[in-house]
C-alpha cells in the first residue's frame, strides 16, 4: 500500500519543500519607505547585541535591549488629557459583506483619517490575516510588542524620523488581533479607542 | 591481536588531523569573522522520532572532529540529559537560563570526557516551562543565551528542542541558523510532513537567514517492508536536496549506548553506529558550506 499519497498531496508538499529550499529576500523597505533605514531610531543598535562580556550580567543586556526600545502607551481608557478630534467611523458594510471586504474599508478609513500606511492585521498566533506592507519585519515587531504589552493597550514605536509603528492588540469575537500600521506620529488615546472600537466591528461577523 | 604498523598509525593521525583541519575550516569559515557559533536546531513535528539519539551522536562526532561542540537540552522531558548523567537532573540548565538570564554560563556548561564536547542540561525550570508560553515569549533570552555561547568560542551548538513547532522551540527556530529535522520511516510519521513543512515556512518570515539543512530519516528498519517503504516514499515525495543521504537505522545498540549513558561511538561494538554519525555530520557541513555565500549573519 502507498503510505503516502491516500494522506497528502504530493505536489503541495513538494512546493512547500521546495519553498524552504529557496533562500528568504530579507524584508526590505524601498527608499520613500521611513522603516529600517540608516536613521531607524527604535530598538537597539548594533553595538548592544555583539557578543557579550565575561563580566556583563546577561539580566543587563536584555534590560538595555528592552528599555529604550518602545514606550507603551497608557491603557486607553486611563489617558484622556487633551481631547483630539476624533473622526466618525466608516459607514457600517452591509450585513453580508465579507470580512475582507469590511477590511478593505477599515483600512480605507485608517488611512484617510490618520494618514496611516503600510496597514496590516495578525491573528492571535501571529499569522497574516490582511497586509499591505510587505514586510515580514514589520509583522515580527509588532507581534512581539503585542506580546510585550501583555494586554496593557497600545504601543508604538519610533522606526524612523517620521514613521511610527502604531501596534494596536484588540479583542474580538474571534480572538485577540493584531493592527498594525505606519502613522506619522503616535496616536492620541481617544484615537486608539476610536480605530478599536472601529476595528472590533470589522472583526465582528456580520 | 593485531598491532597497526606505525607507518599506518601515523598517517591515521596525519589524516585524522586534515580531518580536523576540514572541519574547522568549513565552520570556521560559515562563522563571522568576530567569531560565532553556528546554532542548529533539532528539531520534528512528533516525538519518538529518535531526535535524542540523533542530536548526541551528532553533537559527538562533532566533537570527535575537534570542533567545540555545545548540545543543548531544549526538551523538557530532558532526554539529553538522562542519558548522558545520572545527576543531570539536578543540573542549572536551558530553562534556568530562560526563567533568569542572569545565571552565570558557567553554571549551565557540563563538561565531557571529551574536551572539545560539553552539555547544558533540560534545567529545573523545565517541568512548569513545558510546551508553555507563547511563540515570541523567550526570544530574546534564547537568543542571549546563544550570544553568550558565542561569547566561550563554541563552533557548533547543536540544541535538541521539544517536538512540535510551538512555544520555546517555536523562538529557538527563530533564532537559529540551521535546522535538522529526524523523521522516522513509518507511515504515520510522513502524514506530518506537511504540517512540519507549513510551520517551517511560517517561521522563515521571522527568521529569514533559518538554513533547513534537510530530513534525516531515522530508525530504519531494513527487515520491515513498512519501513523501508516509508523511506523510499519519502524520497520521493521530497526534492532531494531537502533529504541526507545518511539515514539512521534502527539498533538496539542505541538503546545500550543510552542505558550507559554514552554515544554509541564509546561503545566497544559502536564504531559502525558512529560512521553513521560521521558521515552525517559530514553532509551538515557540506550543506553549511555550499550555503555560506548565501547566507550572511547579521546578529540579532
Amino acid at each position: 500500500m502507498d503510505p503516502v499519497n491516500p494522506w497528502l498531496d504530493p505536489s503541495e508538499v513538494r512546493h512547500l519543500a521546495e519553498q524552504l529550499l529557496r533562500p528568504v529576500a530579507p524584508a526590505r523597505l524601498s527608499a520613500a519607505d521611513p522603516g529600517f533605514d540608516a536613521s531607524f531610531v527604535g530598538f537597539t543598535s548594533g553595538a548592544a547585541v555583539h557578543v557579550v562580556p565575561e563580566e556583563m550580567s546577561p539580566a543587563r543586556i536584555i534590560e538595555r535591549q528592552v528599555e529604550p526600545e518602545y514606550e507603551l502607551s497608557p491603557p486607553v481608557a486611563a489617558a484622556v488629557s487633551q481631547p483630539a478630534e476624533v473622526p466618525e467611523p466608516p459607514p457600517t458594510a452591509p450585513s453580508r459583506t465579507r470580512f475582507l471586504q469590511r477590511v478593505y474599508i477599515f483600512r480605507d478609513w485608517l488611512a484617510k483619517n490618520f494618514k496611516a500606511k503600510d496597514i496590516f492585521i495578525l491573528d492571535r498566533e501571529g499569522k497574516v490575516i490582511f497586509d499591505e506592507s510587505g514586510h515580514g519585519r514589520l509583522h515580527f515587531m509588532a507581534r512581539n510588542l503585542a506580546i510585550a504589552s501583555r494586554g496593557s493597550g497600545n504601543i508604538h514605536v519610533k522606526i524612523g524620523p517620521s514613521a511610527i509603528l502604531e501596534v494596536i492588540p484588540c479583542e474580538t469575537p474571534y480572538g485577540r488581533i493584531v493592527l498594525g500600521a505606519l502613522v506619522p506620529d503616535s496616536l492620541p488615546a481617544d484615537h486608539i479607542q476610536t480605530i478599536t472600537e472601529v476595528l472590533i466591528q470589522t472583526a465582528s461577523p456580520a | 591481536m593485531s598491532r597497526k604498523h606505525p607507518q599506518s598509525i601515523a598517517l591515521a593521525k596525519r589524516r585524522r588531523k586534515d580531518f580536523r583541519c576540514d572541519a574547522r575550516a568549513v565552520i570556521s569559515a560559515n562563522s563571522l569573522s568576530n567569531r560565532r557559533v553556528i546554532s542548529i536546531a533539532i528539531s520534528s513535528q512528533k516525538g519518538g522520532v529518535g531526535k535524542t539519539t540523533l542530536s548526541i551522536n551528532l553533537a559527538h562526532a562533532f566533537a570527535r572532529a575537534g570542533l567545540n561542540t555545545l548540545l543543548v537540552d531544549a526538551d523538557p522531558q530532558g532526554s539529553v540529559g538522562l542519558s548522558l548523567t545520572r545527576q543531570s537532573r539536578l543540573l542549572s540548565g536551558f530553562y534556568d537560563f530562560l526563567a533568569d538570564p542572569g545565571i552565570p554560563m558557567e553554571r549551565l556548561i557540563v563538561p565531557t570526557r571529551l574536551e572539545t564536547f560539553a552539555l547544558v542540561a533540560a534545567g529545573q525550570a523545565s517541568d512548569y516551562e513545558a510546551g508553555n508560553g507563547s511563540s515570541g515569549s523567550h526570544l530574546a533570552r534564547v537568543r542571549a543565551f546563544l550570544r553568550n555561547a558565542a561569547a566561550r568560542r563554541y563552533d557548533i551548538c547543536l540544541i535538541d528542542t521539544a517536538a512540535g513547532l510551538f512555544g520555546v522551540t517555536n523562538d529557538i527556530i527563530s533564532s537559529a541558523d540551521a535546522i535538522i529535522i529526524p523523521q522516522q520511516a513509518e507511515p504515520l510519521g510522513i502524514r506530518s510532513v506537511p504540517k512540519l513543512l507549513e510551520g517551517l515556512n511560517r517561521l522563515r518570515i521571522i527568521n529569514p537567514r533559518l538554513n533547513v539543512l534537510g530530513v534525516c530519516l531515522t530508525m530504519i528498519q531494513q527487515g520491515l517492508a513498512e519501513s523501508t517503504e516509508a523511506a523510499s516514499a519519502l524520497r520521493q515525495l521530497l526534492p532531494e536536496e531537502m533529504l541526507f543521504q545518511t539515514a539512521v537505522p534502527r539498533d538496539e545498540i542505541f538503546i545500550r549506548a543510552s542505558a550507559k549513558g554514552l554515544p554509541v561511538g564509546v561503545l566497544e561494538d559502536g564504531k559502525g553506529a558512529e560512521t553513521v554519525f560521521d558521515s552525517l555530520r559530514a553532509e551538515v557541513q557540506a550543506k553549511l558550506s555550499k550555503s555560506r555565500g548565501a547566507a550572511t549573519y547579521q546578529p540579532h
